[in-house]
């Protein structure tokens, strides 16, 4: 008897199991799944994309979700999928482009770990196309904007959020406890990074005055959001949001890091930052200063170099051995390039 | 020219053999793999070439620099060698966190001697990121 691989997917004890759970979320007695694969990408969470047929009940039809789960193993910061489906909730309901999310599984003996589902949008989100297939951005100006205007709306969040307690109590100073944060993993590594070590002694003598404190998403970029028809469909990867320094994320943003093909273009290889920006400001009603910019780039560069070694780590010694991940370990060394480019631009 | 292929030449022909007869013929959802496999032999290859010269040079550098910190420690006399860049990149970070580099003109010449030994590895890692003249981009 022969069987596609799609169908056995539907059929296997997972597929069963969220089939089963699904219908006591909508009150449905006969949740069908019709596909369920795992989507690519995502080295820290797994999705899944889930289609469900329903015959009665008030989610009656045909539905596309995506079912987020943990990766066999994650990086410390992430959140939990609880935490990361409050954030969405609160983010939603404040009028951010994300996907929405419907359902949230604390109960292990379902499918083996915690899990999520949420609202599937369409659109595309690799960087490598969005920064250099022109046809899928034919208004790169307007799809910066909105990026700007939808990252100020997560930024309207404010502590205290009742739905958001379960979330880390903000640092006092978040560039500081940043720049320790990073130093401790450092001294964890073998090897020491003089790049990295002088691009951080960097910033934590120019460490900038203080900002209110908001709600950031951590992963704000060109590859963490879907496009659709040119405009914005919505936000994802939300599992390192917190409270922060809005700047952090205008700064990871605009990151030359984060810009794909298109290095030129500031505002994510999409477009200059100048639309970004004033979209930003157009809701946020204030705009950063050129070198608190170079600041927070600076800052994103040795992020991202601290979050590529951990990735490293875990092919080399964490039992995950993987080339993606030992490529990725790689890409320090242009961010150490890129950092000690943004520290030789402004004055000791 | 030597006589029969070292690492470098080994590498370099397997990855074309790759990628003009094996990646053609793998299906689109393998293709991404194939492709990272060829990047990490192109990067193996370069590492074999340039290596040891970038290992070689970041140990002077890192030596020169912290010679000039008035620390007898360091300032033993004799030639670096790549096996000395554990101690040395230790002994930078030691420095640089105590605040030693801090001076506008040790500030300046920590920053350019660790643009050229970043170029360097970028070199190997991806020199398609490199911005030209490190010395001109600083300008």
């Amino acid at each position: 008897m022969q069987q596609t691989l799609r169908d056995t997917a539907t059929e296997t004890p997972a597929a069963t199991a969220i089939a089963r759970w699904l219908g006591e979320q909508m009150s449905a007695s006969d949740v069908r799944v019709t596909r369920y694969e795992r989507l690519p990408g995502g080295a820290i969470q797994d999705n899944f994309l889930l289609d469900v047929d329903i015959a009665k009940g008030p989610w009656r039809g045909s539905h596309g979700f995506v079912l987020r789960t943990d990766a066999p193993s994650n990086i410390a910061a992430s959140l939990t999928r609880a935490q990361e489906f409050a954030v969405l909730n609160v983010a939603h309901a404040a009028g951010v482009a994300t996907p929405k999310p419907l359902f949230l599984c604390r109960d292990r003996a379902v499918i083996g770990r915690e899990f999520f589902v949420m609202e599937r949008l369409p659109g595309i989100a690799p960087g490598h196309r969005l920064t250099r297939e022109a046809e899928l951005v034919p208004d790169p100006d307007a799809l910066a904007h909105a990026l700007g205007v939808n990252l100020a709306r997560i930024h309207a969040i404010r502590p205290p959020v009742v739905a958001l307690d379960e979330l880390a109590p903000p640092a006092a100073d978040p560039a500081l406890a940043a720049i320790a944060d990073y130093r401790a993993y450092l001294d964890r590594l073998d090897d020491a990074y003089p790049a990295l070590e002088w691009g951080l002694r960097w910033c934590e003598r120019h460490a900038p005055s203080a900002s209110t404190i908001t709600l950031i998403h951590r992963d704000y970029r060109t590859g963490n959001y879907l496009v659709e028809g040119g405009r914005l469909a919505g936000v994802l990867d939300w599992e390192f949001a917190g409270w922060g320094d809005p700047r952090e994320d205008l700064g990871w943003f605009t990151a030359r890091c984060w810009r794909f093909a298109a290095v030129d273009r500031e505002a994510g290889g999409i477009a200059s930052s100048d639309p970004f920006l004033a979209g930003y400001e157009s809701i946020a009603g204030w705009r950063i200063s050129r070198s608190e910019l170079d600041y927070w780039q600076l800052m994103a560069h040795l992020r991202w170099a601290v979050i590529a070694l951990q990735q490293a780590q875990r092919h080399l010694v964490g039992g995950e051995r993987s080339l993606e991940l030992a490529l990725t370990g790689r890409i320090v060394h242009e961010l150490e390039y890129e950092a000690l480019q943004l520290t030789a631009r402004s004055p000791a | 020219m030597r006589d029969i292929s070292d690492a470098a030449d080994l590498m370099t022909t397997a990855r074309e053999a790759l990628l003009s007869e094996l990646l053609p013929a793998l299906p689109k959802d393998r293709r991404y793999v194939g492709l990272m496999i060829a990047n990490v032999m192109a990067i193996a290859a370069r590492e074999h070439r340039l290596g040891f010269d970038a290992a070689q040079s970041e140990a002077a550098r890192l030596r020169n620099l912290l010679e000039e910190q008035h620390d007898s420690r360091t300032a033993a006399a004799g030639s670096v060698s790549p096996a000395d860049l554990p101690a040395l990149r230790a002994a930078a970070r030691t420095a640089i966190r105590a605040g030693v580099f801090d001076s506008p003109p040790r500030a300046a010449a920590l920053g350019a001697a660790l643009l050229h030994t970043a170029a360097d590895w970028v070199a190997i890692s991806n020199p398609k990121a490199l911005r030209g003249d490190p010395d001109a981009a600083r300008r």
